[in-house]
């Protein structure tokens, strides 16, 4: 389980990015973070993958602390940040450098199958389209199987089509292992096709506002009126967090149950 | 002309939706480069030839061509190319781990920047041939101060090369082996070097360029052999012949040695965009 207790993060220039969030996530637990901009998102993603570390509050996977990028957790960038110098194959390797070769070869390989690129392998980054590098950064932050696996708007760039192939693909990749899947969005069609729960935060300070539990079962039919519900609820819970009329609610308590302060 | 090719092909490969360029335009337009020359050593010949000058001065082409033939035929040539060569090759290696050293010092740890790069700063900004009364007098007339004087000639462009390339790594880049934890040292081999590799070629070549400048100033105040002593025994003795035929060895073996830092370095390189893809279009 992957706890997040009164994560706070204020930058030296003195802007809160992040108000004490709290969160408990189970494992093989698909969320989705979603909110306005400068809502915190990408700032909880970075303290949770251990790349900045939070002003006060504590990150616990299965009750260690993380501080600095972890074995068991893994990221993806909006962008696939390959590095352009390896070749596709290599770049899916790069995390398991401390493997024999022969173990290594295996996994790219396989990897390389499941992400459908298997005559890529020699290719090098340049040469891909901006989907197909998109899932080479997938397999390559799958391949060492974390347990955790932080999406930071990874398919924001793309267009649309070659989107909702790769939402499909990732659900599917995910079916493999099940590592526990956070992904930041600003896309609330991506966050009721791929999440169990939808947290919905509010900007200046980033906090959680909103949470929203996606009772749908997969695959998921985008053009359902089931679907259409969620998604409207998403809507109208964001469309309110950037209302400054309507207060804050302590939404890990659940509704009814008082604030503790 | 890849930005023209239709949004939807995206998956097809770019490179080979470029129209190839027909093998005419090829072979042409490197052509059209030696028009002016070989028309000009062509028509100066002519000129010669036809006694409307007597090319005392500017001797023609086959004149100079002579002259290299008879330094080879002696076996002058080669000593001079040798001693040049040494020189810059000496030289050219001091000034190459020097720079490389201390530009990777300055671009790894911003408090070695600090301390060290305005003091660089400020000797770059003395030309180098300030230098040569110095060297003299410190490291002699002989080979140790011409070696000293390609060796600061090559070290500025390659420590800013280095220390430039480092601080201009992508930090995302830079992110992705934090994310895979990698060491301090492991970082360095996986992430800094490939990524400062480029430039640092580039800063390689510059370098080198520079080597072969000051060669010619190191050989020119005072050398019994070498490729500059030719220059200045061909002024002394009124044989334009033979500085003529000086430079075209320079010329040939500036480009020769550059040729060869780029060949070596092809390999390490092939994943850049530029490299090779440029050429065919």
């Amino acid at each position: 389980m992957l706890a997040l207790a009164r994560v706070s993060k204020t930058y030296p220039n003195g802007v809160q990015a992040l108000a004490r969030f709290s969160a408990e996530i189970r494992q093989g637990e698909i969320i989705a973070i979603i909110g306005g901009s400068g809502c915190g998102k990408s700032t909880l993603l970075r303290a949770i993958a251990g790349l900045d570390r939070a002003s006060s509050g504590t990150v616990t996977l299965d009750s260690e602390a993380i501080a600095s990028p972890h074995a068991k957790i893994g990221i993806i960038f909006q962008e696939p940040r390959l590095l352009p110098w390896l070749s596709v194959a290599d770049n899916i390797g790069f995390g398991l450098a401390d493997l024999p070769a022969t173990e290594r070869r295996e996994k790219v390989a396989r990897a390389l199958e499941r992400v459908d690129l298997a005559d890529k392998a020699q290719a090098w980054p340049r040469e891909l389209s901006g989907g197909q590098a998109q899932r080479v950064a997938i397999a390559r932050a799958l391949v060492p199987q974390p347990e955790v696996l932080l999406l930071d708007e990874p398919f924001s760039a793309l267009d649309a089509f070659t989107r909702r192939d790769l939402q499909d693909h990732l659900l599917d990749l995910w079916a493999d292992t099940r590592p526990t899947l956070i992904l930041v969005t600003h896309d609330v069609d991506e966050a009721v096709v791929l999440a169990d729960r939808v947290l919905v935060m509010r900007p200046r300070p980033g906090r959680l506002f909103d949470q929203i539990e996606i009772n749908l079962g997969r695959p998921r039919d985008r053009n359902s009126l089931l679907f259409e519900n969620f998604k409207r609820s998403v809507l109208t819970s964001l469309d309110r967090s950037l209302d400054r009329s309507v207060p804050d609610r302590d939404a890990t308590q659940g509704p009814g149950q008082a604030m503790w302060w | 002309m890849i930005s023209d090719a239709p949004a939807l092909q995206r998956s097809s490969e770019p490179a080979e939706s470029a129209v190839a360029p027909s093998r005419l335009s090829r072979y042409v337009r490197p052509a059209l480069g030696l028009l002016l020359p070989v028309t000009l050593a062509l028509g100066w010949e002519l000129v010669v030839w036809l006694g409307w000058s007597n090319g005392r001065l500017v001797p023609p082409p086959s004149r100079i061509f002579a002259t290299i033939t008879e330094l080879a035929r002696s076996g002058e040539l080669v000593r001079h190319i040798a001693a040049t060569l040494w020189r810059v090759g000496l030289g050219f290696a001091f000034g190459v781990i020097a720079g490389t050293l201390l530009g990777a010092i300055s671009g790894y740890w911003s408090l070695a920047r600090r301390l060290l790069d305005p003091t660089v700063q400020a000797l770059r900004a003395i030309p180098s041939l300030a230098w040569v009364p110095l060297f003299i007098l410190w490291l002699g007339i002989f080979e140790t101060s011409k070696i000293a004087l390609i060796a600061v000639g090559v070290f500025f462009p390659v420590y800013l090369g280095v220390m430039g390339a480092i601080l201009s790594v992508d930090r995302k880049v830079v992110e992705v082996g934090r994310v895979f934890r990698l060491s301090g040292f492991a970082m360095i081999r996986r992430i800094l070097l490939p990524a400062v590799l480029p430039a640092y070629v580039v800063s390689l070549r510059v370098g080198l360029g520079l080597g072969w400048m000051f060669v010619v100033a190191a050989e020119l105040i005072g050398a019994s052999e070498g490729l500059g002593y030719l220059l200045l025994d061909g002024q002394q003795l009124g044989k334009p012949a033979q500085i003529l035929a000086a430079i075209v060895i320079f010329a040939i073996l500036g480009k020769l040695t550059d040729w060869l830092i780029e060949v070596a370095a092809a390999p390490f390189l092939r994943w850049q965009d530029a490299f090779g893809r440029a050429k065919g279009a």
